[in-house]
């Protein structure tokens, strides 16, 4: 691609990224909001649930007297409108009933990768909730990060085992998806609460997303724990470099604000890396002529611009342009540039795609390759999750795997080292190898043929003294010298 | 006789019509009382298999079991206060034993959930057109205080315009929306997966089309 065609993609990229950033906040005129029925509200509810009403009355919305009607009513036929006290309203307050004024925030919403949480779990891991746990934790744990689909029941109450539910994939009772409640809370509706870590790692923690932990180990982590009160949390205007510069957030560095780089509320977009998969790959985005997204993995056929193709739900549209992984590299080091050189920012993504490369080529693929084998030979049986061997696997490219790809992605050292690439390797030599060996001899097999030609591996079968520094090197004198 | 102005008049047949009549008509009067009393328990009303449903939900109430023990029976709140009023509750009530009898299939627990909506809808009208009268025969709304803070404001400046039923429904028997807010189809979709139904059939059942599946009653 010639460079004046790679800039104007890269403009045509940004400018897509970008809506104007001195767009209206809100698209609704103020006339239309405060609605008379809506003090009624307040002044029961003052009594019965005061909590949410002080809440409320703390938020922006209580402030520019946005009140409990505007947000809440609904039109009889509705699925879920409830006959409540003489006003006809809903329970679940949608991303479709916040676009009505927050069109933009609502917009880029509802093509991110955060809205279709409930697809990409079902696509990636469908055993997963039902096999190993059950219906009741998936309704108590899956659901209340990826989603649950709220079901109306035929006497107009919400299904308990959907509701209640903030997961930030649920889909909603209108047909909606999303839940804005599930970053901002409900009734404080606050932008302070969504910029900090704590509104992403209720969920981006522990075995699956372990950005909690990995950021709090970060040099970013550190900071914002000792200057969270020079972050300007409350600040209208939120530029990273310009409104503040303590530290980075989550929100920050994938959806912020900085310099010329707009924020914007499609959380993926800067993400060049598939990481929780037992290979990362690179990915695309594909844009839609319908104003959707999707993510293409490097290694899946690219469509041609005009093509149909499916999206996260199922149903095709027309692609409007695929931009390539590294233009989504380009915003994210956009942000970086605010705080870090130019060759820092390259030092430390070229650090991070070889903890990436080093994963996927060392324990990855192989590993991947050999299940692969065992499937197709009849080794292992179909169900996922019966045999010790699939779940050393499942241990070792989703929770070890994960957690060192995580820690090169924000620079944990702990958990790039100790808790990732060590385990990894522990996991691999020590459990993995010897699982599949006791498989047989076709299995072993495997093994020489995934692994020989690999010089990762080179040291079991040419001895350890040709990958790791001499004895003295490491000073601790040459015991096993023959005298 | 001395007095032969009154026996002129009233004869020994008359004084004796009057005092049977009006023997008759006590007697008819404390008839009619008894017969509200009977016909406003819970042993009269559920002896129709159709009620006995309506009945269950109701036992799990609080208005069967309070703390203070007071029972609501189904006249308590389903028939007015009053000799006529009650009586004429129980006349226009007869409507509902021509239905049992020659109407759909109450008894079955499937008709009688898809004709549910429509019971509570006129029931709930009829507390509404009465200005909730059985219920403020038990609680007086002005003195409401609760448990929670400033329920009794709530019950007094909070309640204006309003009547008992506005708010508390749902309370003891099945819940059902609102009229404004009630889907059928819905409601429909709801009787089909509680029964196992194929779909679309509780259209068909709820109009009569097609007979109900027959269905066990546990009690």
């Amino acid at each position: 691609m010639s460079a004046p065609l790679r800039a104007c993609l890269a403009l045509l990229f940004l400018s897509l990224l970008a809506p104007p950033l001195l767009a209206a906040k809100v698209k609704l005129d103020p006339s239309h909001w405060g609605l008379e029925g809506g003090e009624e509200c307040v002044k029961c509810h003052s009594k019965t649930s005061a909590g949410i009403v002080l809440q409320w009355r703390d938020s922006a919305h209580g402030k520019e007297n946005v009140n409990c009607l505007d947000c809440h009513q609904a039109d009889a036929a509705e699925v879920d409108a409830i006959e409540h006290e003489g006003f006809t309203i809903a329970t679940i307050v949608s991303p479709k009933d916040c676009g009505r004024c927050h069109e933009q925030e609502e917009k880029q919403n509802s093509s991110s990768v955060h809205v279709n949480a409930i697809d990409l779990l079902g696509r990636a891991h469908p055993f997963l909730a039902q096999d190993l746990g059950g219906q009741a934790a998936a309704d108590a744990s899956c659901a209340q990060c990826h989603g649950a689909k709220v079901e109306v029941r035929g006497d107009g109450s919400l299904d308990p085992a959907t509701w209640p539910n903030s997961g930030i994939g649920r889909i909603n009772p209108d047909g909606s998806k999303g839940s804005c409640s599930a970053c901002h809370g409900r009734h404080s509706f606050s932008k302070a609460q969504a910029r900090q870590p704590e509104a992403c790692t209720v969920c981006h923690q522990g075995l699956d997303s372990p950005d909690k932990e990995v950021f709090e180990a970060s040099p970013h982590g550190r900071a914002y724990a000792s200057q969270k009160d020079k972050m300007n949390l409350d600040s209208d205007s939120w530029v990273a470099g310009k409104d503040y510069a303590a530290s980075a957030t989550c929100v920050t560095c994938h959806m912020g604000a900085a310099g010329k780089l707009p924020s914007g509320h499609d959380v993926g977009l800067r993400s060049a890396w598939k990481l929780n998969r037992p290979v990362s790959e690179q990915q695309h985005l594909v844009l839609f002529e319908d104003g959707d997204k999707r993510t293409l993995l490097a290694s899946e056929p690219k469509p041609a611009r005009g093509a149909m193709m499916p999206k996260y739900d199922g149903t095709e549209a027309k692609v409007k342009l695929l931009v390539p992984a590294d233009r989504r590299r380009k915003a994210m080091t956009q942000v970086c540039l605010e705080c870090h050189a130019k060759n820092t920012i390259e030092g430390f993504m070229q650090q991070f795609d070889s903890v990436i490369e080093l994963y996927n080529a060392k324990f990855g693929r192989p590993a991947q390759a050999i299940m692969a084998d065992l499937y197709e030979q009849g080794l292992l049986s179909p169900a996922p999750f019966d045999e010790p061997l699939e779940l050393t696997y499942w241990r070792l490219w989703h929770d070890e795997g994960v957690r060192a790809r995580h820690g090169a992605a924000m620079m944990s050292p702990e958990h790039t080292g100790w808790q990732g690439m060590h385990q990894l390797g522990q996991n691999f030599y020590g459990q993995f190898l010897p699982q599949v060996r006791a498989l047989g001899k076709a299995a072993e097999a495997l093994i020489q043929q995934h692994l020989q030609d690999r010089p990762e591996h080179a040291w079991l079968t040419q001895g350890a003294d040709t990958q790791t520094p001499a004895p003295e090197v490491l000073g601790v004198g040459n015991r096993d010298a023959e005298p | 006789m001395s007095n032969p102005l009154a026996l002129e008049f009233i004869s020994r047949r008359i004084v004796l019509a009057m005092v049977v009549s009006g023997l008759f008509g006590m007697l008819f009067v404390f008839m009619l009382i008894e017969f509200d009393h009977q016909t406003s328990t819970e042993a009269f009303c559920t002896s129709c298999h159709s009620m006995e449903l309506v009945a269950q939900p109701y036992r799990e109430s609080a208005h069967y079991n309070s703390p203070s023990g007071i029972r609501a029976s189904c006249g308590d709140c389903h028939v007015s206060e009053g000799l006529i009023a009650a009586t004429l509750d129980h006349i226009i009530g007869a409507r509902d034993l021509y239905k049992q009898i020659f109407g759909p299939e109450y008894d079955n627990p499937v008709v009688n959930l898809l004709h549910m909506p429509e019971a509570s809808f006129s029931t709930r009208d009829w507390f509404r057109e009465r200005d909730s009268a059985t219920c403020r025969k038990c609680h007086t709304q002005k003195i409401i205080s609760g448990r929670r803070a400033d329920t009794l404001e709530i019950h007094n400046e909070g309640a204006e315009g309003k009547t008992c039923i506005d708010c508390h429904y749902n309370l003891v028997h099945r819940k059902v929306p609102d009229k404004q807010v009630f889907k059928r189809d819905a409601w429909n979709l709801m009787v089909e997966q509680e029964f196992g139904l194929e779909p679309g059939t509780a259209e068909q059942i709820h109009q009569g089309k097609i007979p109900p599946p027959a269905i066990k009653q546990e009690n």
